[in-house]
């Protein structure tokens, strides 16, 4: 299959613009990275802090931008436009994932910079960090897709919030109560232990694990955002 | 072949609300098909199944000699515009920036905007946000997005409902041009004097299913009761009926002088559906 970069740039230079004007969701950047700054300033150090920081601004971000922005689609009726287009799933939600994932990217890194985090291997840490930001895009997408509405889609995306950002304490309880066990494989935990290894000097190899295991929910979730948005194509 | 849309025993049913049941009609290539009917007749419905927004409940419609199933794909698609009570447009973004984006996912020249809002009568406007438009503006704005592309087969659903008479006529001098130049439309509207401007044939429906399908004129003749309407030197109206009765008061008429003007008594498409339905048009 051909994919148009042409019409995913165009859906993403419309995106830039509406997104620009749409002050509600746009001063959404300015949480994380405040909370950066404060945290920079505080002094806060553990690897633990930073991810808890660095979870919420994925999950703010690239979910619940992601989320607005397609229900917004969805409530406007503009979506159906675009289906109803020569462009494909792949050129729509691609096209409709580029902004969200440069804001994720940048969001992340200021948020982590302000909050004087410098992972030990930048390379492993960035390469995490674009999986990481497919992954919370495809959540934001997939209930994004549900709701009829952005005030729906606000309301539907705040226990993935708070899962993905408080998540973080998890491994803290692990011990006490055996079934969170399962959570551990959740990507937000997976990229903390993987950001741990990499402060213990570990390498690219040393982390594959990790890095296969946020990519194998990225695929997955990305499949099922694809076949919901072509079921909920038609009536 | 001649019929770009084809419908067989086409249904649809929500839940337990039946939108349309045992549709059967076609549209030829090149002309004006209008589908008329109150609301809640099931216009938009039919449309939506048409353009693929919609899995029908039984029946076939075959468009581009396609099952309506096959137009997800992507080539289909560039080859029918459709305007609906669901299309939207981004309120944040000017006109022309809504267009722009349609240009590339259409894959055709910026140059078409201009064309198509002077159209639609908006080319001082380009530059102005969705969000400050009219309700008539913005379905202006729908329609020149529906058919920038200069499709084979454009879907108007109710495209001048919310028009005022100037607009209106304006945009159907602008659809008779496009249909001149190859594209086939499917309009709907609940206004039979657009349709009886403007549709080379009419389809009635009512309560989901069609109840007479011809051309407005020959409609209009079998519907008619054959009187004649003289209007006499006193301005008073006389209604004369066929026969000899009639034509001996005419002759009578007009061999005193008196005949103003002589009318044909054909009903116009919104009587006869009155007619046919026992329903008024909403
Ligand atoms: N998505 C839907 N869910 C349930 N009922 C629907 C839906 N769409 C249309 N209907 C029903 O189907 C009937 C026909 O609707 P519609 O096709 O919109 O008529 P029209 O366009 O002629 O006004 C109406 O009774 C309407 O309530
Ligand atoms: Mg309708």
């Amino acid at each position: 299959m051909m994919i148009s970069l042409r019409r995913m740039n165009a859906i993403l230079q419309k995106d830039f613009k509406d997104f620009s004007r749409n002050l509600a969701v746009s001063t959404v950047l300015i949480m994380p990275i405040g909370l950066g700054a404060f945290y920079g300033r505080g002094g806060v150090n553990s690897i633990e802090a930073h991810y808890m920081l660095i979870n919420l601004a994925f999950v703010m971000i690239a979910t619940f931008v992601q989320c607005c922005l397609i229900a917004e689609e969805k409530e406007k009726n503009t979506l159906r436009g675009l289906m109803l287009s020569p462009a494909s799933t792949t050129e729509i939600l691609g096209g409709k994932s580029l902004l969200t994932f440069i804001l994720t990217m940048i969001t992340v890194s200021i948020t982590a910079y302000l909050a004087d985090y410098r992972p030990a291997n930048i390379g492993v840490i960035v390469l995490a960090f674009i999986l990481s930001s497919f992954f919370y895009i495809a959540v934001g997408t997939l209930l994004g897709l549900f709701s009829k509405s952005v005030m729906e889609a606000s309301v539907i995306v705040m226990p993935v919030v708070a899962v993905f950002s408080m998540g973080t304490f998890l491994p803290t309880f692990v011990d006490q109560y055996p079934f969170l066990k399962m959570g551990m494989y959740l990507p937000n935990i997976q990229l903390i232990e993987l950001a741990v290894k990499v402060e213990a000097g570990g390498g690219f190899g040393d982390v594959l694990i990790e890095l296969l295991i946020i990519l194998a929910w990225t695929i997955i979730l990305c499949m099922l955002t694809a076949a919901i948005y072509r079921k909920r194509m038609v009536d | 072949m001649d019929n770009i849309i084809e419908v067989k025993g086409l249904a649809k049913v929500f839940g337990n609300q039946t939108a349309i049941e045992g549709l059967n009609f076609h549209v030829k290539k090149g002309e004006i098909f209008g589908f008329l009917g109150p609301s809640g007749s099931g216009k938009t419905t039919t449309i939506k199944i048409l353009t693929g927004q919609v899995t029908p409940t039984n029946g076939t419609a075959v468009v581009f000699n396609q099952s309506v199933s096959q137009l997800k794909k992507p080539e289909f698609r560039s080859r029918f515009g459709v305007l609906t009570d669901n299309s939207g447009l981004y309120e944040r973004l000017s006109i022309h920036d809504n267009l722009k984006l349609y240009c590339e996912l259409y894959n055709i020249p910026y140059s078409k905007i201009d064309e198509v809002l002077d159209t639609v009568n908006l080319k001082k406007e380009k530059n102005k946000r969705v969000s400050t438009l009219s309700k008539g503006m913005a379905q202006r704005v729908t329609l020149a997005r529906a058919l920038i592309h200069e499709p084979e087969l454009l879907f108007l659903d109710e495209p001048t409902s919310a028009l005022d008479p100037t607009n209106s006529l304006h945009i159907h001098e602008g659809l008779r041009a496009l249909n001149a130049k190859g594209t086939t439309i499917f309009l709907t509207t609940h206004d039979m004097q657009e349709a009886e401007l403007l549709c080379d044939r009419v389809a009635f429906l009512n309560k989901g299913s069609i109840q007479l399908l011809d051309t407005p004129d020959k409609l209009k003749k079998r519907y008619s009761d054959s009187t004649i309407t003289v209007e006499l030197m006193t301005e008073e109206k006389v209604v004369l009926p066929a026969g000899t009765e009639g034509a001996d008061r005419l002759f009578e008429y007009m061999n005193t002088n008196q005949v103003v003007t002589i009318h044909s008594n054909e009903p116009t498409l919104g009587e006869i559906f009155v007619q046919v339905t026992g329903r008024k048009l909403a």
